[in-house]
């Protein structure tokens, strides 16, 4: 058994050797694969972190005025704790929101810092019984115009990004599906090619009555390697972008609390691994397969 | 050291019986060995409607030296790739010590294969590997434990005396040297069948009676050898056993037969 894994193992290592450009041009082929497959992992699990995050918590949110008395304010947030569409008012203060700020976006601390005053507005964080409710509350804070800067409808944002999420997600999924297929089709014909460079070999083996496992196995493995490869490279890759794609996240949603950093963890690398690795092996598997014992 | 005390009851270790056996098998060869090989009214059609077989009958016992022979297209080489189950036959059954062919487990034909050696005209050897690495490569993929490999590849080189060129190239041998090295990868396994599709073919005559010679001598080891040849100076000189073909069919079966039909 030993000896047999010690074999395959080194004959697909041979293998992925001598088909040097076929090996290149799959894997970069499954490198692109793998690279689009993580960005719409990463994507999605944004978009569905927003969604969850601002559908849970806020529904509603009014920013003040910096001009606004304090007295004025309070008021507001009384009244709209007496609506029985209210659930909770929550008042956040112009440091709250920068101290927020900071502890989200640790890298863009320093450029809030060169400011010379804090540019975030205080803001009250409404959260409703009924979303649906959300006018009644929306035209009364839109109305006291001395203290109510803005009203940031959420649950209008929130459709929004639903819609969005979905659209990404079909037409991801669609798109990743032929770029699989393409992915498929490339390692099979690289296997293919890599099989009948070696199709003497493979007759000799067949002759002295090696078993189908010992001419199947090295090839599997070979494509399990170019998959192996591809996501190592991939990983890499997502690796040496996180920091910039954390920045372009959080620009992208916003104030929202979405940490890209988290997400191209564990489960990403153990995603794009797994496809690759997979994807190598059924590639394999099916172009083999007509070289066996009949 | 026990004693073996070979069976002479029970279906694997005793004559094979084969029923309703035409009673064409050469007088005199009955009571040599057990049947190891046997085909009954054996046909053989490809998917594209070529007959290359048709109703042939043969025995071979254990030990026998059979040379095939016949025009190109005969069936010699059909009839090689259904006794090494890389065909099945249309009809009828082809048993190898025993065993029928067709209700082989898949996974049962390399074992069946290990007890046949085969060598052929153009040798198949892997020109970058050394005489002794095509040697061992065929105990290497069939699992064989690594410090096994090397004793029994030294041994098979020695049988073919080319332990001297152990670490040469096949692109560094002669014909004749090539063709050495087939037949110790094919003697490796310890086969009871050896089948030699005609391994003369790329040698001169010289070096063919060398290869023959020691077809012989795998002979006198007690290997069955099977050899399809159009090499009609070395057939006639060796007086054995002729299987002739032509158009699929058995023509001839004769024991100390020369290469034409002497009649």
């Amino acid at each position: 058994m030993l000896a047999f894994v010690a074999f395959s193992l080194r004959r697909a290592w041979q293998g992925f050797w001598r088909n040097g450009l076929m090996s290149l041009a799959a894997m970069a082929t499954m490198v692109l694969m793998l690279v689009l497959l993580s960005g719409l992992i990463l994507m999605l699990a944004g978009l569905d972190a927003t969604i969850n995050y601002v559908g849970q918590k806020v529904q509603v949110v009014a920013y003040i005025k910096d001009t606004a008395p304090k007295n004025d304010v309070d008021r507001i947030q009384l009244v709209l704790q007496e609506m029985p569409q209210v659930t909770e008012v929550n008042y956040v203060s112009k440091e709250q929101a920068l101290a927020d700020f900071q502890q989200r976006q640790p890298g863009d601390a320093a450029l809030i810092n060169s400011l010379p005053s804090n540019p975030l507005p205080a803001s009250l964080e409404i959260n409703l019984r009924d979303p649906s409710d959300y006018l009644d509350v929306a035209n009364y804070l839109r109305a006291q115009t001395s203290s109510v800067d803005s009203v940031q409808d959420l649950k209008v944002t929130v459709g929004q990004m639903i819609a969005v999420a979905n659209v990404l997600r079909t037409g991801g999924i669609v798109v990743l599906v032929v770029v699989c297929l393409t992915v498929l089709f490339i390692i099979m014909n690289t296997i293919r090619l890599a099989v009948m460079a070696r199709a003497e070999e493979i007759e000799i083996m067949r002759l002295v009555g090696a078993s189908d496992a010992f001419i199947r196995w090295p090839f599997i493995f070979e494509g399990a390697l170019v998959g192996l490869f591809g996501a190592l490279i991939t990983i890499a890759l997502l690796w040496v972008v996180q920091t910039p794609l954390t920045n372009f996240m959080s620009d992208f949603f916003n104030v929202l609390p979405v940490q890209a950093s988290v997400l191209v963890g564990r489960d990403v690398a153990l995603i794009v691994l797994g496809t690759g690795v997979g994807i190598g092996v059924l590639g394999s598997f099916l172009s083999v397969r007509s070289y066996l014992i009949r | 050291m026990p004693m073996v005390t070979p069976s002479t009851s029970g279906s694997t270790s005793g004559t094979l019986r084969v029923p309703n056996l035409p009673s064409r098998r050469p007088a005199g060869r009955s009571a040599d060995g057990k049947v190891f090989i046997a085909l009954q009214g054996v046909g053989k059609t490809y998917a594209n409607g070529k007959i290359a077989l048709r109703d042939v009958d043969l025995v071979i016992p254990e030990g026998d030296f059979v040379f095939l022979v016949g025009p190109s297209g005969a069936g010699k080489s059909t009839l090689i790739r259904l006794l090494i189950r890389d065909e099945k036959a249309s009809q009828g059954h082809v048993l190898l010590d025993d065993r029928d062919l067709a209700k082989l487990k898949r996974r049962d034909v390399p074992r069946i294969r290990r007890k046949i050696g085969i060598v052929f005209q153009d040798f198949k050897l892997l020109p970058t590997k050394s005489v002794r690495d095509n040697v061992a490569f065929a105990l290497e993929v069939t699992g064989t434990p690594r410090r096994q490999i090397g004793p029994a590849v030294e041994r098979v080189l020695r049988v073919v005396g080319l332990h001297d060129q152990a670490d040469q190239l096949p692109s560094e041998l002669s014909g004749g040297e090539q063709q050495r090295t087939a037949i110790a990868r094919a003697l490796v396994h310890d086969p009871r069948l050896f089948i030699a599709d005609e391994p003369t073919g790329n040698l001169d005559p010289l070096i063919s009676w060398e290869i023959i010679q020691l077809l012989l001598r795998i002979n006198e080891m007690g290997v069955t050898v099977l050899m399809a040849t159009h090499n009609a100076e070395v057939v006639t000189a060796l007086r054995k056993r002729v299987v002739a073909l032509d158009d699929g069919r058995i023509v001839r079966d004769e024991i100390g037969a020369a290469y034409h039909r002497e009649d």
